[in-house]
Protein backbone atom coordinates (compact mmCIF):
# COMPACT_ATOMS: atom_id res chain seq x y z
CA UNK A 1 0.00 0.00 0.00
CA UNK A 2 2.91 2.44 0.57
CA UNK A 3 2.99 2.99 -2.71
CA UNK A 4 4.86 6.48 -4.36
CA UNK A 5 7.89 6.69 -2.30
CA UNK A 6 9.15 7.25 1.27
CA UNK A 7 8.70 10.61 2.87
CA UNK A 8 10.66 11.54 5.93
CA UNK A 9 10.51 14.72 8.49
CA UNK A 10 13.56 16.63 8.34
CA UNK A 11 12.16 20.03 10.03
CA UNK A 12 10.35 20.84 13.04
CA UNK A 13 8.94 23.80 14.95
CA UNK A 14 6.70 24.07 17.58
CA UNK A 15 6.33 27.92 19.61
CA UNK A 16 3.24 26.72 22.83
CA UNK A 17 2.42 27.33 26.12
CA UNK A 18 5.05 24.99 27.29
CA UNK A 19 7.85 25.77 25.20
CA UNK A 20 8.90 28.44 22.53
CA UNK A 21 11.07 25.98 20.73
CA UNK A 22 11.36 21.90 20.13
CA UNK A 23 13.95 22.22 22.55
CA UNK A 24 12.00 23.31 25.46
CA UNK A 25 8.87 21.96 24.57
CA UNK A 26 10.54 18.40 24.62
CA UNK A 27 12.04 19.47 28.39
CA UNK A 28 8.41 20.55 29.07
CA UNK A 29 7.00 17.14 28.06
CA UNK A 30 9.19 15.08 30.11
CA UNK A 31 9.18 17.12 33.08
CA UNK A 32 5.19 17.23 32.38
CA UNK A 33 4.98 20.91 32.99
CA UNK A 34 1.73 22.24 32.33
CA UNK A 35 0.90 25.38 30.40
CA UNK A 36 -2.70 25.65 31.43
CA UNK A 37 -3.89 28.75 33.69
CA UNK A 38 -6.17 31.46 34.42
CA UNK A 39 -7.92 33.09 31.16
CA UNK A 40 -5.28 35.99 30.40
CA UNK A 41 -7.60 37.77 27.26
CA UNK A 42 -7.76 40.92 28.00
CA UNK A 43 -11.29 41.26 26.70
CA UNK A 44 -14.66 39.98 27.88
CA UNK A 45 -13.69 38.67 31.00
CA UNK A 46 -17.34 38.27 31.53
CA UNK A 47 -17.38 34.78 29.77
CA UNK A 48 -17.64 31.56 31.11
CA UNK A 49 -14.04 29.90 30.46
CA UNK A 50 -11.73 30.94 32.90
CA UNK A 51 -8.75 28.48 31.69
CA UNK A 52 -6.62 27.50 28.85
CA UNK A 53 -2.62 27.35 28.03
CA UNK A 54 -2.12 30.42 26.52
CA UNK A 55 1.40 31.52 24.25
CA UNK A 56 1.33 35.08 26.54
CA UNK A 57 2.35 38.23 24.53
CA UNK A 58 5.39 38.46 22.04
CA UNK A 59 7.87 40.55 20.82
CA UNK A 60 8.01 38.95 17.17
CA UNK A 61 10.96 41.26 16.04
CA UNK A 62 12.71 40.17 18.83
CA UNK A 63 11.89 36.98 18.73
CA UNK A 64 13.22 36.46 14.44
CA UNK A 65 16.39 37.85 15.98
CA UNK A 66 16.81 35.25 18.31
CA UNK A 67 16.54 32.56 15.41
CA UNK A 68 20.13 33.62 14.09
CA UNK A 69 18.76 32.96 10.35
CA UNK A 70 20.46 34.12 7.56
CA UNK A 71 20.54 38.27 7.02
CA UNK A 72 18.21 38.52 4.40
CA UNK A 73 15.23 35.70 5.29
CA UNK A 74 15.59 37.54 8.89
CA UNK A 75 14.97 40.94 7.45
CA UNK A 76 11.93 39.51 5.09
CA UNK A 77 10.43 37.39 7.99
CA UNK A 78 10.12 40.91 9.71
CA UNK A 79 9.06 43.29 7.36
CA UNK A 80 6.54 40.47 5.75
CA UNK A 81 4.39 39.95 9.52
CA UNK A 82 5.72 42.87 11.53
CA UNK A 83 1.85 43.63 11.18
CA UNK A 84 0.35 40.30 11.14
CA UNK A 85 -2.07 39.35 13.76
CA UNK A 86 -0.49 37.81 16.79
CA UNK A 87 -1.61 34.04 15.53
CA UNK A 88 0.17 34.79 12.31
CA UNK A 89 3.23 35.77 13.75
CA UNK A 90 3.87 32.81 16.53
CA UNK A 91 2.69 30.59 13.86
CA UNK A 92 5.37 31.96 11.27
CA UNK A 93 8.24 32.03 13.99
CA UNK A 94 7.47 28.17 14.67
CA UNK A 95 7.98 27.60 10.50
CA UNK A 96 11.35 29.52 11.12
CA UNK A 97 12.52 27.05 13.44
CA UNK A 98 11.83 24.03 10.92
CA UNK A 99 13.04 26.05 8.13
CA UNK A 100 16.17 26.42 9.74
CA UNK A 101 16.60 22.53 11.33
CA UNK A 102 15.77 21.22 7.50
CA UNK A 103 18.93 23.39 6.64
CA UNK A 104 16.82 24.70 3.63
CA UNK A 105 18.17 27.85 3.80
CA UNK A 106 21.49 26.72 2.63
CA UNK A 107 20.44 23.13 0.76
CA UNK A 108 18.23 24.49 -1.85
CA UNK A 109 15.08 22.71 -3.58
CA UNK A 110 13.98 24.69 -6.39
CA UNK A 111 11.25 27.11 -5.27
CA UNK A 112 8.35 25.76 -7.26
CA UNK A 113 9.29 22.05 -5.84
CA UNK A 114 8.35 23.41 -2.86
CA UNK A 115 5.31 23.31 -1.24
CA UNK A 116 3.19 24.63 1.64
CA UNK A 117 -0.31 23.75 3.21
CA UNK A 118 -2.20 25.79 6.23
CA UNK A 119 -3.66 23.09 8.26
CA UNK A 120 -5.92 24.82 9.20
CA UNK A 121 -9.29 27.38 9.52
CA UNK A 122 -11.37 30.52 11.02
CA UNK A 123 -7.04 31.30 12.31
CA UNK A 124 -7.97 34.69 13.03
CA UNK A 125 -11.22 34.97 15.17
CA UNK A 126 -9.54 37.28 17.72
CA UNK A 127 -8.07 39.56 15.70
CA UNK A 128 -11.21 39.86 14.05
CA UNK A 129 -13.74 40.16 17.22
CA UNK A 130 -11.10 42.53 18.51
CA UNK A 131 -11.69 45.02 15.91
CA UNK A 132 -15.68 44.97 15.98
CA UNK A 133 -16.34 47.64 18.47
CA UNK A 134 -14.03 50.31 16.59
CA UNK A 135 -15.39 49.12 13.60
CA UNK A 136 -18.76 50.19 14.57
CA UNK A 137 -18.29 53.05 15.51
CA UNK A 138 -16.40 54.12 12.24
CA UNK A 139 -16.47 51.49 9.56
CA UNK A 140 -14.17 54.23 7.30
CA UNK A 141 -11.13 53.52 9.88
CA UNK A 142 -10.97 49.62 9.44
CA UNK A 143 -7.45 49.30 8.18
CA UNK A 144 -7.31 48.21 4.89
CA UNK A 145 -4.76 45.31 5.46
CA UNK A 146 -8.12 44.52 7.05
CA UNK A 147 -9.06 42.39 3.63
CA UNK A 148 -5.99 40.38 3.75
CA UNK A 149 -5.36 39.43 7.08
CA UNK A 150 -9.07 38.26 7.93
CA UNK A 151 -8.28 35.34 5.47
CA UNK A 152 -6.46 32.01 6.69
CA UNK A 153 -4.67 32.71 2.95
CA UNK A 154 -3.05 35.57 4.66
CA UNK A 155 -0.91 32.31 6.48
CA UNK A 156 0.09 31.11 2.97
CA UNK A 157 0.62 34.53 1.65
CA UNK A 158 2.74 35.90 4.32
CA UNK A 159 4.88 32.01 4.58
CA UNK A 160 5.30 31.99 0.74
CA UNK A 161 6.39 35.01 0.84
CA UNK A 162 8.88 34.71 3.83
CA UNK A 163 10.61 31.38 3.00
CA UNK A 164 10.55 31.62 -1.40
CA UNK A 165 8.01 28.79 -1.46
CA UNK A 166 6.02 28.67 -5.01
CA UNK A 167 4.85 25.64 -5.70
CA UNK A 168 1.58 23.84 -4.51
CA UNK A 169 0.16 25.61 -1.49
CA UNK A 170 -3.60 25.64 -0.03
CA UNK A 171 -5.32 26.19 3.39
CA UNK A 172 -6.57 22.29 4.36
CA UNK A 173 -9.02 22.31 7.47
CA UNK A 174 -10.31 19.60 9.21
CA UNK A 175 -11.58 21.49 12.57
CA UNK A 176 -9.34 20.11 15.50
CA UNK A 177 -7.96 16.89 13.31
CA UNK A 178 -6.64 19.64 10.30
CA UNK A 179 -3.00 19.13 11.79
CA UNK A 180 -3.48 15.49 10.34
CA UNK A 181 -5.26 16.55 7.36
CA UNK A 182 -2.34 18.40 6.66
CA UNK A 183 0.22 16.17 7.25
CA UNK A 184 -1.60 13.75 5.60
CA UNK A 185 -2.08 15.66 2.25
CA UNK A 186 1.37 16.76 2.17
CA UNK A 187 2.51 13.19 2.41
CA UNK A 188 0.08 12.53 -0.74
CA UNK A 189 1.46 15.91 -2.66
CA UNK A 190 4.91 14.44 -2.38
CA UNK A 191 4.79 11.05 -3.40
CA UNK A 192 2.52 12.28 -6.21
CA UNK A 193 5.89 14.31 -7.16
CA UNK A 194 4.19 17.40 -7.24
CA UNK A 195 6.98 18.90 -5.13
CA UNK A 196 10.21 17.86 -2.90
CA UNK A 197 9.46 18.84 0.02
CA UNK A 198 6.20 20.56 1.95
CA UNK A 199 6.45 22.79 4.47
CA UNK A 200 2.69 21.74 6.92
CA UNK A 201 2.14 24.47 9.15
CA UNK A 202 -0.23 23.96 12.18
CA UNK A 203 -1.47 27.52 12.56
CA UNK A 204 -1.80 28.62 16.22
CA UNK A 205 -5.86 28.84 16.39
CA UNK A 206 -6.91 32.10 18.01
CA UNK A 207 -10.63 32.00 19.27
CA UNK A 208 -11.97 34.83 20.32
CA UNK A 209 -14.26 35.05 23.88
CA UNK A 210 -17.16 34.21 21.19
CA UNK A 211 -15.89 31.24 20.24
CA UNK A 212 -14.83 30.46 23.61
CA UNK A 213 -18.37 30.94 24.95
CA UNK A 214 -19.56 28.88 22.05
CA UNK A 215 -17.61 26.04 22.75
CA UNK A 216 -18.52 26.50 26.21
CA UNK A 217 -22.30 26.57 25.61
CA UNK A 218 -21.98 23.89 23.87
CA UNK A 219 -20.87 21.30 26.55
CA UNK A 220 -17.69 20.37 24.91
CA UNK A 221 -15.10 22.34 26.90
CA UNK A 222 -14.03 21.79 30.87
CA UNK A 223 -12.72 23.86 33.46
CA UNK A 224 -15.33 23.78 35.65
CA UNK A 225 -14.65 21.81 38.90
CA UNK A 226 -11.20 22.40 38.20
CA UNK A 227 -11.47 26.43 37.78
CA UNK A 228 -9.44 27.47 40.49
CA UNK A 229 -6.52 25.22 40.33
CA UNK A 230 -5.84 25.18 36.35
CA UNK A 231 -3.18 22.74 35.93
CA UNK A 232 -5.87 19.72 36.80
CA UNK A 233 -8.47 21.09 34.47
CA UNK A 234 -7.08 18.86 31.29
CA UNK A 235 -7.68 15.26 32.28
CA UNK A 236 -7.77 13.29 29.07
CA UNK A 237 -9.16 9.45 30.32
CA UNK A 238 -9.40 10.35 33.90
CA UNK A 239 -12.81 9.69 35.49
CA UNK A 240 -13.08 13.14 35.83
CA UNK A 241 -12.48 14.73 32.59
CA UNK A 242 -15.40 16.94 32.08
CA UNK A 243 -14.68 18.41 28.57
CA UNK A 244 -11.66 19.86 26.56
CA UNK A 245 -9.62 23.32 27.42
CA UNK A 246 -7.95 25.41 24.96
CA UNK A 247 -4.20 25.76 23.98
CA UNK A 248 -2.32 28.37 21.94
CA UNK A 249 0.44 27.13 19.93
CA UNK A 250 1.95 26.81 16.33
CA UNK A 251 3.70 24.08 14.93
CA UNK A 252 5.35 23.16 11.76
CA UNK A 253 6.91 20.15 9.84
CA UNK A 254 9.03 20.23 7.08
CA UNK A 255 8.28 16.94 4.84
CA UNK A 256 10.07 15.31 2.32
CA UNK A 257 10.83 13.12 0.02
CA UNK A 258 13.39 10.62 1.16
CA UNK A 259 15.10 10.91 -2.17
CA UNK A 260 15.52 14.75 -1.75
CA UNK A 261 16.41 14.10 2.10
CA UNK A 262 19.66 11.80 0.75
CA UNK A 263 20.58 14.26 -2.41
CA UNK A 264 20.77 17.21 0.61
CA UNK A 265 22.51 14.93 2.90
CA UNK A 266 20.27 16.51 6.05
CA UNK A 267 19.80 14.38 9.04
CA UNK A 268 16.30 12.69 8.61
CA UNK A 269 14.06 13.36 12.04
CA UNK A 270 11.53 10.73 11.27
CA UNK A 271 9.99 8.58 8.83
CA UNK A 272 5.93 9.09 7.37
CA UNK A 273 4.73 6.02 6.95
CA UNK A 274 1.46 6.72 6.15
CA UNK A 275 -1.88 8.38 7.47
CA UNK A 276 -5.68 8.31 7.11
CA UNK A 277 -8.33 10.51 6.90
CA UNK A 278 -12.38 9.44 6.99
CA UNK A 279 -15.17 10.92 7.76
CA UNK A 280 -18.52 10.01 9.71
CA UNK A 281 -20.86 11.34 7.76
CA UNK A 282 -22.22 13.46 10.40
CA UNK A 283 -22.50 17.52 10.96
CA UNK A 284 -22.59 17.15 14.55
CA UNK A 285 -19.74 17.39 17.01
CA UNK A 286 -20.47 13.69 18.58
CA UNK A 287 -17.16 11.16 17.43
CA UNK A 288 -17.81 7.45 16.13
CA UNK A 289 -15.87 4.76 17.50
CA UNK A 290 -16.35 3.06 14.59
CA UNK A 291 -14.65 6.19 12.16
CA UNK A 292 -12.23 6.43 14.44
CA UNK A 293 -11.46 2.85 14.49
CA UNK A 294 -11.72 3.15 10.70
CA UNK A 295 -8.75 5.73 10.55
CA UNK A 296 -6.11 3.78 12.74
CA UNK A 297 -6.97 0.85 10.56
CA UNK A 298 -6.83 2.67 7.39
CA UNK A 299 -3.66 4.33 8.24
CA UNK A 300 -1.81 0.92 9.48
CA UNK A 301 -3.06 -0.79 5.94
CA UNK A 302 -1.97 2.18 4.39
CA UNK A 303 1.85 2.08 6.22
CA UNK A 304 2.07 -1.41 5.81
CA UNK A 305 1.97 -2.02 9.16
CA UNK A 306 0.30 -4.45 11.87
CA UNK A 307 -1.18 -3.21 14.97
CA UNK A 308 1.02 -5.37 16.99
CA UNK A 309 3.86 -3.19 15.66
CA UNK A 310 2.70 0.08 17.31
CA UNK A 311 4.76 1.10 20.47
CA UNK A 312 3.50 3.88 21.56
CA UNK A 313 -0.05 6.05 20.85
CA UNK A 314 -0.19 9.69 21.17
CA UNK A 315 -3.97 10.14 21.60
CA UNK A 316 -6.39 12.63 20.30
CA UNK A 317 -7.39 12.16 24.04
CA UNK A 318 -9.29 15.79 24.71
CA UNK A 319 -10.71 15.21 28.29
CA UNK A 320 -13.93 15.01 26.60
CA UNK A 321 -15.90 12.21 28.44
CA UNK A 322 -17.90 11.29 25.40
CA UNK A 323 -14.95 11.44 23.28
CA UNK A 324 -12.03 10.33 25.48
CA UNK A 325 -14.74 6.92 26.00
CA UNK A 326 -15.04 6.60 22.41
CA UNK A 327 -11.16 6.45 21.73
CA UNK A 328 -11.18 3.64 23.97
CA UNK A 329 -13.74 2.14 22.16
CA UNK A 330 -11.63 2.46 18.94
CA UNK A 331 -8.23 1.83 20.28
CA UNK A 332 -9.37 -1.49 21.85
CA UNK A 333 -11.24 -2.64 18.82
CA UNK A 334 -7.95 -1.74 16.88
CA UNK A 335 -5.17 -2.85 19.05
CA UNK A 336 -6.87 -5.64 21.14
CA UNK A 337 -3.45 -8.44 21.15
CA UNK A 338 -1.37 -5.30 21.77
CA UNK A 339 -3.08 -2.86 24.54
CA UNK A 340 -0.64 -4.52 27.48
CA UNK A 341 2.30 -3.22 26.08
CA UNK A 342 1.24 -0.16 23.40
CA UNK A 343 1.79 2.88 25.46
CA UNK A 344 -1.14 5.82 25.54
CA UNK A 345 -0.48 9.58 26.78
CA UNK A 346 -2.00 12.75 25.61
CA UNK A 347 0.00 15.61 25.40
CA UNK A 348 -3.37 17.97 25.68
CA UNK A 349 -3.39 17.22 29.41
CA UNK A 350 -0.45 20.00 29.12
CA UNK A 351 -0.53 22.03 26.00
CA UNK A 352 -4.51 21.90 26.03
CA UNK A 353 -6.41 21.54 22.82
CA UNK A 354 -4.19 23.59 19.77
CA UNK A 355 -7.15 23.21 17.67
CA UNK A 356 -6.15 22.97 14.24
CA UNK A 357 -2.60 23.07 15.13
CA UNK A 358 -3.17 20.20 17.61
CA UNK A 359 -1.88 17.48 14.86
CA UNK A 360 1.25 18.88 13.66
CA UNK A 361 2.24 19.91 17.73
CA UNK A 362 1.59 16.59 18.41
CA UNK A 363 3.53 15.26 15.45
CA UNK A 364 6.26 17.21 16.81
CA UNK A 365 5.52 15.29 20.41
CA UNK A 366 5.44 11.83 18.72
CA UNK A 367 8.78 12.40 17.05
CA UNK A 368 10.63 14.12 19.76
CA UNK A 369 9.38 10.80 22.16
CA UNK A 370 10.56 8.60 19.31
CA UNK A 371 14.23 9.86 19.14
CA UNK A 372 14.91 11.02 22.82
CA UNK A 373 12.90 6.91 23.86
CA UNK A 374 10.64 8.48 26.49
CA UNK A 375 6.81 9.06 26.73
CA UNK A 376 5.87 11.46 28.53
CA UNK A 377 3.30 12.07 31.14
CA UNK A 378 -0.11 12.23 30.83
CA UNK A 379 -1.41 14.65 33.58
CA UNK A 380 -3.90 13.83 36.35
CA UNK A 381 -4.28 10.71 35.33
CA UNK A 382 -5.73 9.58 38.90
CA UNK A 383 -8.82 7.11 38.53
CA UNK A 384 -8.67 6.06 34.47
CA UNK A 385 -11.55 5.25 32.59
CA UNK A 386 -10.42 1.77 31.47
CA UNK A 387 -7.55 -0.53 32.91
CA UNK A 388 -6.79 -2.09 29.98
CA UNK A 389 -5.45 0.37 28.11
CA UNK A 390 -1.40 1.36 29.10
CA UNK A 391 -1.73 4.96 29.44
CA UNK A 392 0.94 6.23 31.27
CA UNK A 393 0.48 8.33 34.36
CA UNK A 394 2.10 11.67 35.43
CA UNK A 395 5.82 11.31 35.15
CA UNK A 396 7.91 10.13 32.06
CA UNK A 397 8.61 7.14 31.20
CA UNK A 398 11.80 5.33 29.19
CA UNK A 399 10.59 3.97 26.19
CA UNK A 400 11.81 2.44 22.78
CA UNK A 401 9.51 3.78 20.36
CA UNK A 402 10.20 2.20 16.57
CA UNK A 403 6.82 2.38 15.63
CA UNK A 404 4.20 5.44 16.56
CA UNK A 405 0.80 6.23 15.61
CA UNK A 406 -0.76 9.95 16.24
CA UNK A 407 -4.55 10.51 16.35
CA UNK A 408 -6.64 13.27 16.06
CA UNK A 409 -10.39 13.77 15.30
CA UNK A 410 -12.50 16.70 14.77
CA UNK A 411 -16.37 17.82 14.71
CA UNK A 412 -17.89 17.36 11.97
CA UNK A 413 -17.08 13.48 11.58
CA UNK A 414 -13.99 14.28 11.11
CA UNK A 415 -11.39 11.22 11.67
CA UNK A 416 -7.57 10.90 11.11
CA UNK A 417 -4.49 9.04 12.07
CA UNK A 418 -0.65 9.16 10.84
CA UNK A 419 1.84 6.87 11.56
CA UNK A 420 5.60 7.65 12.08
CA UNK A 421 8.51 5.13 12.02
CA UNK A 422 11.98 5.79 14.44
CA UNK A 423 14.94 6.47 11.44
CA UNK A 424 18.50 5.33 13.07
CA UNK A 425 21.14 7.45 11.50
CA UNK B 1 -5.25 72.27 12.23
CA UNK B 2 -1.97 73.56 10.82
CA UNK B 3 -0.57 71.41 7.66
CA UNK B 4 2.61 71.13 9.54
CA UNK B 5 1.18 69.22 12.11
CA UNK B 6 -1.21 67.01 9.55
CA UNK B 7 2.61 66.06 8.14
CA UNK B 8 4.16 64.98 11.52
CA UNK B 9 0.64 62.78 12.13
CA UNK B 10 1.54 61.32 8.60
CA UNK B 11 5.43 61.42 9.38
CA UNK B 12 4.76 59.32 12.32
CA UNK B 13 1.95 57.10 10.63
CA UNK B 14 4.82 56.30 7.71
CA UNK B 15 7.51 55.47 10.29
CA UNK B 16 4.98 53.06 12.28
CA UNK B 17 4.18 50.93 8.85
CA UNK B 18 7.68 51.53 7.47
CA UNK B 19 10.13 51.66 10.62
CA UNK B 20 13.45 51.32 8.89
CA UNK B 21 12.37 54.61 6.90
CA UNK B 22 14.70 57.23 7.91
CA UNK B 23 12.92 60.04 8.82
CA UNK B 24 14.73 62.77 6.85
CA UNK B 25 13.49 61.17 3.84
CA UNK B 26 10.30 61.78 4.38
CA UNK B 27 9.78 64.77 2.25
CA UNK B 28 7.01 66.78 0.77
CA UNK B 29 8.17 65.96 -2.40
CA UNK B 30 8.57 62.12 -2.03
CA UNK B 31 5.46 60.11 -3.15
CA UNK B 32 4.77 57.44 -0.78
CA UNK B 33 5.01 54.64 -3.55
CA UNK B 34 8.66 56.11 -4.43
CA UNK B 35 9.87 55.39 -0.15
CA UNK B 36 9.31 51.71 -0.62
CA UNK B 37 5.20 51.54 0.59
CA UNK B 38 3.20 49.23 -1.10
CA UNK B 39 -0.10 49.54 -2.29
CA UNK B 40 -1.58 48.10 1.13
CA UNK B 41 1.10 50.13 3.10
CA UNK B 42 -0.41 53.34 1.50
CA UNK B 43 -3.66 52.53 2.48
CA UNK B 44 -3.27 52.07 5.83
CA UNK B 45 -1.14 54.90 6.05
CA UNK B 46 -4.17 57.23 4.68
CA UNK B 47 -6.92 55.42 7.05
CA UNK B 48 -4.44 55.69 9.58
CA UNK B 49 -3.90 59.31 9.47
CA UNK B 50 -7.60 60.24 8.61
CA UNK B 51 -8.43 58.44 12.02
CA UNK B 52 -5.84 60.59 13.97
CA UNK B 53 -6.93 63.77 12.26
CA UNK B 54 -10.86 63.23 12.20
CA UNK B 55 -11.73 63.20 8.53
CA UNK B 56 -12.94 60.52 6.48
CA UNK B 57 -12.12 60.78 2.77
CA UNK B 58 -12.92 58.74 0.18
CA UNK B 59 -9.86 56.21 -0.85
CA UNK B 60 -10.40 57.36 -4.61
CA UNK B 61 -9.72 60.72 -3.33
CA UNK B 62 -6.57 60.25 -1.91
CA UNK B 63 -5.26 58.33 -4.63
CA UNK B 64 -4.87 61.39 -6.65
CA UNK B 65 -2.57 62.87 -4.35
CA UNK B 66 0.88 62.87 -6.44
CA UNK B 67 2.94 63.16 -3.57
CA UNK B 68 3.15 63.43 0.23
CA UNK B 69 3.22 67.54 -0.25
CA UNK B 70 -0.45 66.99 -1.98
CA UNK B 71 -1.80 64.29 0.55
CA UNK B 72 -1.03 66.82 3.46
CA UNK B 73 -2.83 69.45 1.05
CA UNK B 74 -5.74 67.43 0.54
CA UNK B 75 -6.30 66.44 4.44
CA UNK B 76 -5.61 69.65 5.21
CA UNK B 77 -8.70 70.86 3.06
CA UNK B 78 -10.93 68.65 4.45
CA UNK B 79 -10.40 69.08 7.99
CA UNK B 80 -10.90 72.94 7.23
CA UNK B 81 -14.16 72.10 5.27
CA UNK B 82 -15.25 69.87 8.27
CA UNK B 83 -14.99 72.81 10.91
Amino acid sequence: MNSGGRVVVTGMGVFSSIGKSVEEYGQSLRAGQSGIGFYKGAMDTGISVSVGAWTGDISYETLVTGYSLPGDLAQKAKQCARRSPFALQATALSAMEAWKGAMLYDCQIPSDRLGIIIAGHNLTQCFQYGLLNKFKQNPEYLTPSYALHYMDTDYLGTLSEIFGIQGEGFTAGGSSASGNVGIIKGLQIIRLGTVDACMVVGPLTDLSPMDLQGFYNIGAMGGRRFKDNPEKACRPFDREHEGFIYGQAGGCLILESMESAAKRGVPILAELLGGALVLDGNRLSNPSAEGEARAMEYSLKQAGVESGQVDYLNAHGSSSPLGDETEVAAIKKVFKKSLPRMWINSGKSMTGHCLCAAGVVEAVATIIQIREGFVHPNLNLDNPIDNECRFNDGTAKEADIEMAMSNSFGFGGINTSIIFKKVVP
Amino acid sequence: MLKDYIFKILKENIIEILPEMPEEKIRLEESLRELGANSVDRMDIVVKTMEAIGIKISMVETAQAANIGELVDLFYEKKRLAG
